[in-house]
């Protein structure tokens, strides 16, 4: 599935991601526990498929800031965590991540759609949290451990989101291409329009090519900021690059330490306007465009018709 | 309504009951408990308050466990970031949250209008994740934080503070302190481990001997299962000159949730809260996974 892909970048056609699945979730009334991949997998694949009608050629996994260690960091440590912790919870992550994918492709499947499926992996620690990175062989071992589930289930390439350091990017980026998938990295910006680490922009594009990510994205931030990102980004690389933005404002719950898919005030973005923002992105070279928290369905329809159906811009 | 019955009554060695969970509560009565229901759901957590009035209980504890500007925080870079992309109330969420809990259970007491008297208790936990003492903050920022949280529940009218799943010494020294210079009882809880030791490692002969200056009300054990507590409080009691007590987690953590299990239904819970009173605990509720059944339960010991 992902020569597909690799053609159509070659090709210079834009493709469209879907778009937010954690916020969507939360506002559809499902209770966000587990990803909702035990309690509300239909929920989950009912979004997959929205998407897929929307017109998205990618759908991403549920798995967004999914791994072992987000359960483990409430408690103690592991033997705190199998006295008073839920039977299984060591091993949960990795049956998730399985579901994960099995829901993907089973809407793919009913929509009779041949959308790519990108194994989503994302910053061991909180998304927003770059002081947090664990050192750089602690990572290259767990993000292993995902992309490993995601290989055998047969993702078509893998998408590492919201990545915060460069150097977590970078283990994160070797271990999925240990598996042979293709990786394309994403960042995340901070509100000084660098890497949230406060890494330059350039330095980050520039590693991950050459670490041999197959494309290199933003996403995240708002969408001015990723429209200034992408204007910068052409010029740091020729790999096929692109962004994706959050809308609204990042409502976190009172007690949760890991993240949370809440959005509010996402009514300012109008899937118009977040349409017509995207355009600028597409019309400044990027070539894969979608949307982050706070996006839903609608956005991704509003996006195809401005890029076309085969992704080239109407403009 | 003072501390002051609840006071009087532990000096005359009696039994005070305490309230049960009400974040696995509500959770068990199938609402998520992702923003503590406060402002979407004020009538459904008051409820929950006067159920546990009406099974017993004489000081009840208010739904804002964790709940603190640090929590929301925690969540952003810094507050550049948070400004940024984050929602335009959250420099003063907390603050609102923590006061909406106080005057929660206060309208609780005031509908029920039970026959005994109840204290108001504002729940406050640790500053970062309860299990977690490797997380603490600092001491001089512990403080600050400290002061402005106490200081909220006692302008909204909390008649004490349940310093509660305490995991070390010295946070649980900075808030008897803080609470001291704010004026309000204060009783703090320490989770323990399978040994009776503090998450630290310390002991509670040590905690006794650190907190009893300091002027708090009671020392008490939380968050554990119904054994564990067992070992602390024979640990504890031999130590302490305050009156003590204890409150059993029951059911097994399953973030971000609970998992229900019936290994302790009300009459078994009560047989080990009895346990704890023959050792001394005059102190007696239930912590995650109990229920107002529960508290009704251990009612009885009185």
């Amino acid at each position: 599935m992902y020569e597909t892909i690799r053609s159509r970048l070659n090709s210079g056609q834009a493709l469209l991601l879907d778009g937010a699945l954690g916020t969507e979730l939360v506002r559809r009334g499902v209770r966000w526990r587990k990803h909702g991949l035990l309690t509300d997998s239909d929920a989950v694949e009912a979004l997959h498929r929205d998407y897929l009608i929307a017109g998205a050629v990618i759908l991403r996994t549920d798995t967004f800031q999914l791994n072992p260690r987000i359960y483990l960091n409430v408690f103690r440590n592991r033997s705190h965590m199998a006295h008073i912790g839920a039977p299984g919870l060591a091993e949960l992550t990795f049956t998730l991540l399985r579901k994960s994918v099995e829901v993907a492709k089973r809407a793919r499947a009913k929509a009779n759609n041949h959308a790519a499926i990108a194994g989503v992996l994302s910053p061991l620690e909180h998304c927003y949290r770059p002081d947090l990175v664990p050192p750089p062989e602690q990572a290259r071992c767990e993000h292993e451990e995902i992309a490993r589930v995601f290989a055998e289930e047969k993702v078509d390439f893998l998408l590492l989101e919201s990545m915060n350091t460069i150097s977590e990017a970078k283990e994160a980026l070797a271990a999925g291409r240990s598996f042979g998938l293709p990786v394309w990295v994403s960042f995340v910006l901070g509100p000084e329009g660098e890497l949230l680490s406060r890494e330059p922009l350039n330095r980050g594009v520039v590693e991950m090519e050459q670490g041999g990510a197959d494309a290199v994205l933003v996403n995240c931030a708002p969408p001015e900021d990723i429209g200034k990102a992408i204007l910068r980004m052409r010029k740091f690389t020729k790999l096929p690059f692109g962004g994706f933005a959050h809308i609204g404002r990042f409502s976190p719950p009172s007690w949760k330490f890991e993240f949370f898919p809440q959005f509010i005030e996402t009514e300012s973005w109008s899937p118009e306007r977040y349409a017509a923002e995207a355009l600028r992105w597409r019309d400044a070279g990027a070539t894969i465009i979608g949307g982050c928290c706070g996006t839903r369905p609608e956005h991704t329809a509003a996006l195809r018709a401005v890029l076309g159906t085969d992704g080239r811009s109407k403009a | 309504m003072s501390y002051q019955p609840i006071r009087e009554k532990l000096q005359r060695k009696e039994v005070v009951i305490l309230d049960g969970a009400i974040g696995t509560e509500i959770l068990r009565r199938n609402v998520t408990w992702a923003d503590h229901q406060l402002a979407n759901k004020p009538d459904f957590v008051r409820g929950i308050h006067e159920d546990y009035i009406r099974a017993g209980a004489e000081v009840i504890s208010t739904n804002s466990f964790q709940l603190c500007r640090r929590a929301l925080y925690n969540h952003f870079r810094d507050d550049a970031h948070r400004h940024h992309i984050g929602a335009r109330d959250l420099d003063e969420r907390a603050g609102k949250l923590l006061a909406a809990s106080v005057h929660l259970a206060r309208e609780a007491r005031e509908r029920v209008a039970p026959k005994h008297a109840v204290a108001v208790a504002a729940a406050i936990t640790t500053l970062e994740w309860c299990f977690r003492p490797d997380l603490a903050p600092s001491p001089d920022e512990a403080q600050k934080e400290y002061r402005e949280i106490f200081q909220i529940v006692k302008d909204a009218g909390a008649d004490m503070v349940l310093l509660e799943t305490v995991n070390s010494i010295p946070e649980a020294r900075v808030g008897a302190e803080i609470a001291k210079y704010v004026g309000l009882p204060c009783w703090v809880a320490f989770v323990c481990d399978e040994r009776g030791l503090l998450f630290t490692g310390e002991k509670l002969a040590a905690a006794v001997q650190a907190l009893e200056p300091l002027g708090i009300e009671a020392i008490l054990l939380n968050c554990a299962p119904p054994e564990d507590i067992s070992t602390g409080m024979a640990e504890l009691a031999p130590h302490a000159h305050v009156p003590i007590g204890a409150y059993a987690h029951i059911g097994r953590f399953d973030p971000p949730e609970w998992m229900f299990t019936d290994e302790y239904p009300p009459a078994k819970y009560r047989d080990f809260a009895a346990r704890w009173k023959q050792m001394g605990a005059r102190i007696l509720g239930g912590c995650c996974g109990t229920t107002p059944d529960h508290i009704a339960a251990v009612g009885a010991l009185r």
